[in-house]
């Protein structure tokens, strides 16, 4: 069941007026019908009382002559009043006198016992009103009356009252039920279609609806107006976001061109500009190699140095705009998507850096990389990159470890390299994929700058992300994730590996 | 040992309860029979008449002047031979009618009556019974005799015996020759009520 509290305010206001109308009427009718009780006995008792006092008046001479069937004859007046159970006159001595009964049988009654030095007296007891009456004759006490009456008349009097009660309730709640309908609908239907109305708003996020107002100038008016205003409110609102939110995606679209085309203009310059640089670098490596071939005898020891530190530079040189020129055919190339076993490129890969890593104590650990949608020949880039990086920069370990596998991070499949080398500051980890920014120092670590850029603008053109994550001197760990490693294939192929690659990190 | 004691206690007064209660039922029925053989000759026929004597005055309505000049005392006189002896005495000691005293008075001849407003006649004047009534003519006095045909002969109330019971005879006429008025109370209650002058 409902408690009342969780009613509607429809069945509140109902309830409450019936109870409180109820309520009102059952006190009322048992106020009146307590006055109306104690009137009808005191009344009960004063006709008694001059019934009494008429029949002692009556049969005074024939106490006094002591003739009890003249008094017996007036007793027999009491017939009159059908609710007098008997009568009686007693002689100073308390002895019947005179008897009269209603009903011929039951017995004397006895006079009841009085109080010392009373004479009249009323009660009512076991459903009787008994009534004693002194007789007094010209100043002289000279008997008692006693009469016994039952309480029929008020009984029936009472089953009567409580019948009118009755109907008077139930015809007055139905008349109250049916008015406080009528009355009540004028007064919750505005509340009722208010909340109707909130609950549509929250409901289904429609700020146009309106609450139906209506023209009292009462609380629940105020409130719908108020209500219908602040829904006007948040609609202008609403409408004024849209608009910011239009202007500002425009103005990204707008400024998003800007930035390609200045980007693409600066990639054109950088390529031209690196394209431009080697001509004449071919010319300072032709003509120092032809110095060193043709004149080399006649070149003090000195000057052979200088022109072998020529060659080294240019060479050196060649090798940056060579990656420069690969980052920017990167930049303007879309990648060719096709299946790829990574495993397989990271063979590839593995085998190029095979003279480069000649002589060193290196464990190539290699789990089971999943098949991916990426353009392969700049995915082998990207491994060639991240794998010789850790090969440099674990150069100072004996043996090397280097894992490459993938792990799960965040509910994503992200594809690892990790090393046991020299790892870097965390601080600088924002700085480590931009274009010639190097964390060691040259001399330490050889390197252009350009090839973690390259392998993150690859990243990047294939809608993924990477990041890295290191310690001085404990290593570091370079994730990558692709955006078609998410699709079932990769991930059914990466529970494989998953299998291999676990056994060996764990 | 206390407990044997409260049960002796208890049981001992058990039995004089008992006891108490058989010796108050036989005193009871000791008075009851007592009562019954002493009630017939307690209250006599005289005793009766008196009281009926004394309360005949409540219910009758002497005229003006007699009210006036006898007001000090309400005198029931007894003409011959007294019946009643002290029994009068006691039925009019310390009554009064209508605020007047009541007083018995002896008398032998009708014509002491002036004062009296009840004359009671006994049956020892039966003989003289037409002297006495002629003398009376003129008096408003209630006349109240038991001797037999006085209502008859002219007298107001005449007692007769009901087996036990004392009743009365009335004579409406002669009562309103004297000015008398009788209430209805009393008319009610006599055995006759004789209209016959």
């Amino acid at each position: 069941m409902l408690k009342f509290r969780d009613y509607s305010i429809k069945k509140k206001l109902t309830l409450m007026n019936m109870l409180v109308s109820g309520a009102t009427l059952l006190l009322a009718c048992t106020a009146f019908g307590a006055y109306e009780l104690t009137t009808f006995r005191s009344t009960m008792v004063q006709n008694l009382s001059i019934q009494a006092q008429i029949v002692g008046a009556n049969s005074a001479s024939a106490l006094l002559f002591n003739d009890a069937k003249s008094a017996v004859n007036t007793l027999s007046a009491l017939k009159a009043a059908p609710t007098v159970l008997s009568g009686g006159i007693y002689t100073l001595a308390g002895e019947p006198f005179a008897v009269y009964r209603r009903d011929s049988g039951g017995r004397t009654s006895p006079l009841p016992p009085m109080p010392a030095g009373q004479t009249e007296e009323h009660w009512f007891a076991d459903k009787e009103l008994k009534l004693i009456r002194s007789i007094v004759f010209q100043g002289k006490l000279i008997g008692t009356v006693y009469i016994r009456s039952d309480l029929q008349e008020m009984n029936d009097r009472l089953v009567r009252y409580v019948g009118i009660v009755a109907a008077v309730l139930s015809v007055s709640l139905t008349t109250a039920f049916l008015l406080l309908m009528t009355f009540q609908r004028a007064a919750t239907r505005p509340i009722l279609q208010l909340a109707e109305t909130a609950r549509i708003v929250s409901r289904e996020k429609k700020y146009s609806v309106r609450a139906p107002s209506t023209d009292n100038h009462d609380e629940v008016g105020l409130l719908i107006e108020a209500f219908n205003e602040m829904l006007v409110q948040i609609q202008a609102r609403d409408a004024a976001l849209q608009t910011s939110q239009e202007e500002l995606e425009q103005r990204v679209t707008q400024r998003t061109a800007e930035l390609d085309a200045t980007n693409k203009e600066l990639e054109a310059f950088t390529y031209s500009v690196a394209h431009d640089l080697r001509a004449p670098l071919r010319h300072i490596q032709g003509f120092s190699n032809l110095l060193m071939e043709s004149f080399a005898s006649q070149l003090e020891p000195e000057a052979k140095t200088f022109l072998q530190r020529i060659g080294e530079g240019t060479q050196q040189m060649g090798r940056l705009i060579d990656d420069l020129l690969s980052l920017a055919r990167i930049g303007r190339q879309e990648p060719r998507l096709q299946a790829t076993g990574l495993n397989s490129l990271v063979q590839e890969v593995l085998r190029d850096l095979k003279t480069e890593t000649e002589g060193r104590d290196i464990h190539w650990q290699v789990g089971d990389l999943p098949f991916v949608d990426c353009d392969p020949g700049l995915m082998k880039q990207v491994f060639y990159n991240l794998l010789s990086n850790a090969a440099k920069y674990s150069r100072p370990r004996k043996p090397a470890v280097i894992d490459i596998g993938q792990m799960s991070v965040e509910g994503q499949l992200v594809n690892f390299v990790r090393d046991n080398g020299v790892g870097f500051n965390m601080k600088y980890a924002d700085k480590l994929f931009g274009v010639f920014q190097r964390l060691h120092r040259k001399e330490d670590f050889e390197g252009t700058g350009v090839g973690l850029a390259t392998v993150q603008r690859i990243i990047h053109k294939h809608g993924g992300r990477i990041w890295a994550e290191a310690e001085i001197d404990k290593g570091a760990t370079f994730f990558f994730s692709l955006a078609s490693q998410d699709d079932g294939r990769q991930t059914a192929n990466a529970h494989e590996g998953g299998k291999n690659g676990d056994s060996k990190r764990t | 040992m206390a407990e044997v004691n409260g049960i002796r206690r208890r049981a001992w007064r058990r039995l004089s309860r008992q006891a108490r209660f058989a010796a108050m039922a036989f005193a009871l029925a000791l008075i009851g029979t007592c009562n019954l053989s002493a009630q017939a000759p307690k209250i006599t026929e005289y005793q009766v008449k008196a009281a009926y004597l004394a309360n005949f005055g409540r219910f009758v309505e002497w005229p003006a002047s007699v009210a006036l000049a006898k007001s000090e005392s309400f005198t029931i006189c007894v003409l011959g031979q007294d019946p009643f002896g002290a029994d009068l005495d006691a039925a009019v000691a310390g009554e009064t009618i209508g605020g007047a005293r009541l007083l018995a008075k002896r008398i032998s001849r009708p014509q002491d009556a002036v004062d009296c407003r009840i004359l009671f006649i006994s049956s020892s004047e039966v003989s003289q019974w037409k002297e006495i009534l002629a003398a009376l003519r003129t008096l408003s006095v209630l006349t109240v005799s038991d001797m037999p045909q006085f209502t008859r002969r002219g007298g107001i109330i005449q007692f007769l015996l009901d087996g036990n019971r004392v009743r009365f005879d009335i004579n409406l006429a002669a009562t309103e020759r004297v000015g008398l008025n009788l209430s209805s109370e009393l008319l009610k209650l006599a055995v006759t009520v004789s209209r016959s002058p």
